[in-house]
């Protein structure tokens, strides 16, 4: 069966979601975003714990990361999801503030897809959210989902 | 260190002694003590030449010592060879004596019994006294009274020896009662009289020579063993000032290493911590004004129909000015870490960093007539992608400011090459400045001209500034209002030591 698999949004600022979730409303793809508001969150989900314990199995299509984040920042989760072969196939886009080279290289090194830049201009962030939901949520083909991973 | 010091006055000042006229007097007078002064030049000297100082003071006094032991022990050996030679000369002498003695009472023996055999010692006597008067003259050579007296010794025995030829010769032409008479006469008797009188004399002056000479050479060697022991003190001392010295020095070394360590240390954390700073401004910075243009557009989408020119206006300049603080941040994020960053040390190709840079412009140069005039430029040593940031920031502001001319003229080129610096330049016939505010062209944030003029952050520059520095070379530009500027870049051919 191919349900339409959900976009993993990881961002702690209420207001960027909503400016993020403006951009997603006008690809009319929002209704596919799963909002996170901590490192900690994404986990509970893609680990099916905590308040998503209940939820439809699978892998989300892609995990956008914030990498500055309450409790598990985005480094960390970045880590524990390329460091598990079930969740590796995943892919994930650094979507931040920081324009460091620390944070690009580490980023990349651990494993990441994408590193995106937020652009202050909003009419950027609205471009760049908006292909980046559409290349990752749609155009892009997710890895199959293995028998094994039940999750 | 004071040890060392007061110890070696001799090296380097004498008190005057001239004949003092008042003038000198007070002059004196106004002068430090003399022993102040081989203080103060010590003071002067770096501890490297004041160790090197007290080596030098330690070996001279080993010298001191050692010449002066070695004379006094020479001094020592002599006099006991001459004590050898004097008492051989005593037994000499009493040989003597008593040999002519026994001569004597046997020639006597003879004159009175006629037995041939007593005259053996007489015989004896006149054959050996050529050698032992060579003897004698050999154990006093050096010895002028003594060698006196063997000049009046020598012609007593021989008148001694004479006139016991005489008797023979009486005994036998006249017979005994003529030699009887001889010696009722007394004959002789004066002469060895003499004799005794001189040898005992010369054994006497012998023995107080040798008394004289035990006493010199006990004194020379005390004197010896005392010289010996104060230098080994006096040495002791300076060895120890000078270990006082060293250890001071490795001391005070240690010291600033651990100083500098610690200052090491502390920027270290001033930077880690600055590096933080500027990561929380890099990402904490920036989310407001993004939300600041996003809710303003939002606004706009939402109120659309009923805005009017006005508000429209408004909500661009909300937008417009979160996007200047935006570039704003990011310049000031370029310029601090161009400031932190690691330095490459590599050779860059100024050639091909110029193109490089003016292919990167090529969207600015785009409906602008630009003459260009492009020397061959050298290779210098430094860091390719901070240089290139110069000459990108430099190149920029020529075409910035070249804007309002209908052709304009950008000349990039070689002021001086010297074996140690290369100067480059970048001139242009823009707008120029006011050589008054040069000093602030290479500042933070520093503009001379309103933003509507041309844009910019007025950042560019100080990070032109911050790069050379780093290279260690220098900056500076000279200009004219309305006729044009030129900045000029002066990079060492060397790498910088840091």
């Amino acid at each position: 069966m191919t349900t339409v698999k959900p976009i993993l949004l990881a961002e702690d600022n209420p207001r960027d979601a909503e400016l993020a979730m403006a951009a997603m409303e006008e690809q009319h793809i929002a209704d596919k975003v799963v909002l996170c508001h901590d490192g900690a969150e994404v986990l509970d989900y893609l680990y099916c714990r905590g308040q998503f314990t209940s939820r439809l199995k699978g892998n989300p299509a892609v995990v956008f990361l914030d990498l500055k984040m309450p409790k598990v920042n985005g480094l960390e989760v970045l880590r524990a999801i390329k460091s598990d072969a079930a969740l590796k196939p995943i892919p994930v886009v650094m979507l931040t503030s920081s324009r460091e080279e620390r944070d690009l290289s580490e980023s990349y090194s651990l494993g990441a897809n994408a590193y995106v830049v937020k652009p202050v201009e909003f009419h950027q962030f609205v471009s760049a959210v908006k292909e980046l939901g559409m290349f990752w949520g749609v155009i892009n083909e997710p890895p199959p989902e293995r028998p094994e991973s039940g999750r | 260190m004071a040890t060392a010091s007061t110890s070696q006055p001799e090296l380097s000042h004498s008190p005057p002694r001239e004949p003092e006229s008042p003038l000198v007097r007070t002059l004196a007078l106004r002068r430090e003590p003399f022993w102040r002064s081989p203080i103060l030049w010590f003071r002067t000297l770096t501890i490297e030449r004041r160790i090197l100082a007290g080596f030098s003071l330690v070996f001279v006094g080993i010298l001191i010592i050692s010449t002066v032991s070695y004379r006094n022990t020479s001094l020592v050996v002599a006099n006991s060879k001459l004590d050898t030679r004097s008492h051989e000369l005593i037994r000499l002498l009493a040989n003597i004596d008593a040999t002519l003695d026994e001569a004597e009472n046997n020639h006597r023996r003879y004159l009175i019994t006629g037995e041939l055999s007593y005259l053996e010692a007489y015989r004896r006597v006149v054959e050996q006294k050529p050698n032992f008067m060579q003897y004698l003259d050999n154990l006093t050579e050096g010895s002028p009274e003594q060698q006196r007296r063997i000049d009046l010794l020598e012609p007593l025995i021989d008148r001694q020896l004479a006139a016991e030829a005489d008797a023979l010769d009486q005994l036998a032409s006249h017979g005994f009662q003529a030699v009887m008479k001889m010696a009722l006469e007394g004959a002789a008797k004066e002469e060895l009289r003499d004799i005794h009188r001189l040898i005992a004399e010369m054994e006497m002056s012998e023995q107080q020579a040798l008394q004289r000479r035990i006493l010199v050479s006990a004194f020379t060697t005390t004197r010896t063993i005392l010289l010996l022991g104060f230098g080994a003190l006096l040495q002791l001392v300076l060895l120890a000032a000078v270990y006082y010295l060293i250890r001071h020095d490795i001391t005070e070394r240690r010291r600033v290493a651990a100083e500098l360590q610690r200052r090491g240390e502390l920027l270290e954390a001033a930077n880690k911590e600055l590096e933080s700073f500027s990561y929380s401004v890099s990402h904490d910075l920036r989310a407001p004004l993004r939300h600041i243009d996003g809710y303003a557009s939002l606004l706009r989408k939402a109120v659309t129909e009923s805005l009017n020119e006005k508000a429209s206006r408004y909500l661009q300049t909300i937008s417009d000015s979160a996007k200047q603080m935006g570039q704003l941040i990011d310049d000031l994020l370029v310029f601090s870490r161009m400031g932190r960053q690691e330095m490459l040390q590599t050779t860059v190709n100024l050639d091909q960093l110029v193109k490089t840079v003016l292919y990167d412009l090529r969207l600015d140069l785009q409906g602008r007539e630009i003459s260009w005039t492009i020397e061959q430029l050298p290779e210098v040593p430094g860091d390719p992608a901070m240089l290139r940031q110069v000459f990108m920031n430099l190149i920029a502001n020529a075409v910035k400011f070249t804007s309002t001319r209908p052709v304009a003229k950008i000349e990039i080129g070689i002021d001086r090459r010297l074996p140690r610096e290369v100067v480059l330049f970048v001139r242009d016939n823009g707008v120029g400045f006011d050589m008054q505010y040069a000093g602030k062209l290479f500042g933070v944030f520093q503009r001379l001209h309103r933003a509507d003029e041309f844009e910019g952050t007025g950042i560019g520059l100080a990070n032109v500034r911050r790069i050379v520095h780093r290279h260690g070379g220098r900056t500076w530009a000279e200009g004219e209002p309305d006729k044009g500027a030129t900045f000029y870049v002066a990079l060492p051919t060397r790498r910088p030591r840091t």
